[in-house]
């Protein structure tokens, strides 16, 4: 069973084709890889399934709905959360709210309760705090929970971004280049802990330039180039596969 | 000694009652900006809930809390008109519109003499008592303190700072900017009512361009991320004019200015930035 289904889905800016008839699905629970060089139109797929952009043609399925023209925050009601190529955290909140930002969807009170200051929507504000903290603890953050995320290190804000993207318990989570600017090391803990996140049942979308990461936890892999589907399958059979080799080492290394 | 302070208050008490009915105005736009728009319309709002006030103290025998609490509606409703209206624009656009629509409602205000008094205005009878505006200040600031601690506090953060990333977390950012005017109505329909008592009158000048430049310079000089700015921009912006006549009557108008300038320029963020406390905090 597919979780999340692209058919025929076309995306032009003015006279540029960013995606061009594409056509992909990832099985429920599975870790899919999204490569190809720069440009290749990665980010822009991204963006059409959370929302930020919409197709021209095509649908975007998560489970059985189209989502393909709705607004963002009814496709994150969905249970589709998301990280960005260059990390967007809310300026002047504190690692902790970032956190409490992403569990809005499931803040189990109203809005007006919570203005109010209801007794039940301050225990859940408590429960909800609790949450983000753990979520921090998950990520190796939570000695930083009060710390302006702003003025932390750019491998410490993406995994406080990966926390926010985890506290509206998704089904399907997008990450867009999870590990840039990592070192080894810390490129091996986000892998770790995708797979981790695969065992409790997530299903993962991620675009990554790291060959080993997309080698080790990717179960499917799509690879892109200008815009189009070059190739399919696993993570060995999309490396080896010619025309991939062509897309990124160019054509005459691809014939030796 | 007690001559002085006696002296001291009647000089000022006006100064200070001005201010507060200031922070009502800085405070609306605070709501508004709060979640991302840059909007005027405050002023309009107090212009329904200033005339509406006016109306009521003058034709009906109602209570005051009564007639603050039917002045906030006003605010209110007209804040849900402006924003079935505006809210769909691109930010910058919103700006320029709600500066339109300062210069409509005088129009408007000057051509419904029944309702507004037309060019002469309303002239009310009692002036409004020092407790009153205390206490609806502080009932103002409470309410905007419950805001900012609730999930709609965390939310018009997030759709401030960024949008398209507070949707992806599944905040709607129209639903949030539809409080924040609504909350923007009640703040400047009151406002409104009390300036009009404030001032013991109401004309088409009243509710006028004026109003926004204190507004606006209120809650930048203040400081916009955090609801106190707004109280104390205002009350600078109030009593700054008075303090540079008393000091240097000849150039107020520059020294306002150049005081203005060097806050911009030293405090981008305004007089109370919470995040360069927080900084401030971290450093230590």
């Amino acid at each position: 069973m597919s979780l999340l289904a692209l058919d025929g889905v076309r995306k032009s800016f003015g006279g540029v084709t960013a995606v061009a008839d594409l056509s992909f699905s990832v099985r429920e629970g599975a870790v899919a890889g999204l490569m190809g060089p720069n440009g290749a139109g990665k980010t822009t797929v991204i963006n059409l399934i959370s929302g930020l952009l919409h197709p021209d043609t095509g649908t975007i399925r998560i489970a059985a709905t189209d989502i393909a023209h709705a607004p963002p925050h009814e496709i994150a009601a969905t249970g589709l959360a998301r990280t960005y190529q260059n990390v967007r955290l809310i300026a002047g909140m504190t690692a902790l709210e970032q956190v409490l930002a992403g569990r809005y969807l499931r803040r189990d009170t109203s809005l007006l309760a919570s203005i109010l200051h209801l007794p039940a929507a301050r225990t859940a504000m408590r429960a909800a705090r609790d949450h983000a903290r753990a979520l921090l603890a998950r990520v190796g953050m939570d000695h930083r929970a009060d710390t302006l995320a702003e003025t932390l290190s750019y491998g410490e804000q993406r995994r406080v971004e990966i926390a926010r993207a985890l506290a509206a318990e998704p089904r399907l989570l997008l990450l867009d280049e999870p590990t840039a600017g990592m070192n080894a090391a810390e490129s091996a803990e986000i892998g770790r802990l995708v797979h981790a996140l695969r065992d409790g049942g997530l299903t993962v979308l991620m675009v990554e330039h790291n060959m080993k990461l997309v080698a080790d936890f990717c179960d499917h892999v799509v690879v892109m180039n200008f815009g189009r589907k070059i190739a399919e399958g696993t993570a060995a059979e999309c490396i080896g596969d010619p025309a991939v080799q062509e897309a990124y080492f160019g054509r005459r290394h691809a014939q030796h | 000694m007690s001559d002085l302070l006696e002296d001291l208050w009647a000089a000022y008490a006006s100064t200070l009652g001005f201010a507060m009915v200031n922070a009502f105005f800085a405070l609306a736009t605070y709501a508004t900006l709060s979640a991302g728009i840059l909007s005027f319309a405050a002023v309009t709002y107090g212009a329904a809930g200033g005339f509406l006030g006016a109306q009521l103290l003058l034709n009906t025998t109602l209570p005051l809390p009564l007639i603050f609490l039917a002045s906030a509606l006003a605010g209110l409703v007209m804040a849900m008109i402006v924003a079935a209206l505006f809210l769909r624009l691109e930010s910058h656009w919103m700006a320029l519109s709600s500066l339109a629509l300062v210069l409509i409602t005088r129009v408007v205000v000057l051509n419904t003499p029944g309702l507004t008094g037309g060019v002469n205005g309303l002239s009310l009878p009692a002036p409004l008592s020092m407790i009153w505006l205390v206490a609806l200040l502080a009932l103002a600031v409470f309410g905007f303190w419950l805001l900012d601690r609730s999930w709609y506090g965390i939310a018009a953060k997030s759709v401030r700072e960024d949008p398209s990333v507070a949707a992806c977390l599944g905040i709607d950012p129209r639903r949030i900017q539809l409080i924040a005017m609504a909350v923007s109505g009640l703040a400047g329909g009151l406002g409104g009512v009390l300036m009009a008592m404030m001032l013991q009158f109401v004309s088409p000048d009243t509710f006028f361009i004026h109003v926004a430049f204190t507004m606006i310079a209120g809650v930048v000089l203040g400081g916009s991320h955090h609801w106190f700015g707004p109280v104390l921009g205002a009350a600078v912006f109030t009593a700054l004019p008075t303090v540079m006549q008393a000091v240097v009557p000849d150039l107020q108008d520059i020294a306002n200015g150049a005081a203005l300038l060097l806050i911009m320029i030293f405090l981008p963020r305004g007089l109370l930035d919470p995040r360069a406390i927080r900084l401030r905090r971290a450093a230590k």
